[in-house]
């Protein structure tokens, strides 16, 4: 390939995690409650991160930067999923009262 | 990349990191301000990709998977202070 596309497929992976980054903040102002606004965080940045990890392993290609690149994406989707169930965890143990639309409210029946 | 691709890159990230200082500032609960802090560290992993690209810094790809690895220590150890020590 050319540099040319192979400089065009990594600015357009900047982008797009650029992009996904953004839509989770843009959910963090407009979402209800504590929950949906983890909800956006955990999922819409890992992507977001992971997107931006593989735009720069395009662009700086070498054999070890992809490995890198590589662990770099399995351990970011993993621990911001981590985090994100710990913050959840922590907001509903702390009394933190979901918005009125989530039914059932199973862990309210169990304790 | 091309400066116009840099401009929308870091311009999309400031629009994300304000976004997530209004939510850190009007809460309500400390739960939605340490939400709003793990997006902030995102965005950080983020500019950290880009301007090591734009610089063309030898050591970008080690300060990401150290940052990857690392970086929900603090969501943990925020998430520990809100339960007050209990599991």
């Amino acid at each position: 390939m050319t540099p040319e596309i192979v400089s065009f497929i990594g600015s357009a992976f900047m982008v797009l995690g650029a992009f996904i980054i953004a839509t989770a903040a843009i959910g963090l102002i407009k979402l209800p409650d504590v929950y949906t606004r983890t909800s956006a965080v955990g999922t819409a940045a890992g992507l977001g991160v992971s997107f931006m990890i593989i735009g720069v392993v395009v662009l700086d290609y070498s054999t070890l930067n992809l490995i890198k690149g590589i662990i770099a994406i399995i351990a970011q989707l993993i621990t911001s999923a981590i985090g994100s169930f710990m913050l959840a965890r922590a907001s509903y143990m702390t009394g933190g009262k979901p918005v009125e639309t989530t039914v059932p409210d199973e862990l309210a029946d169990q304790s | 990349m091309s400066t116009f691709t840099v401009v929308v890159v870091l311009s999309l990230l400031a629009l994300a990191v304000v976004l997530a200082a209004i939510r850190v500032w009007k809460g309500p609960s400390s739960g939605n301000s340490a939400v709003a802090g793990d997006l902030i560290f995102f965005v950080f992993i983020g500019t950290v990709a880009v301007l090591g690209v734009v610089f063309e810094i030898d050591s970008v790809m080690d300060i990401i998977l150290i940052s990857a690895l690392l970086g929900f220590l603090s969501v943990l150890s925020l998430a520990r202070w809100m339960q007050g020590g209990k599991r």
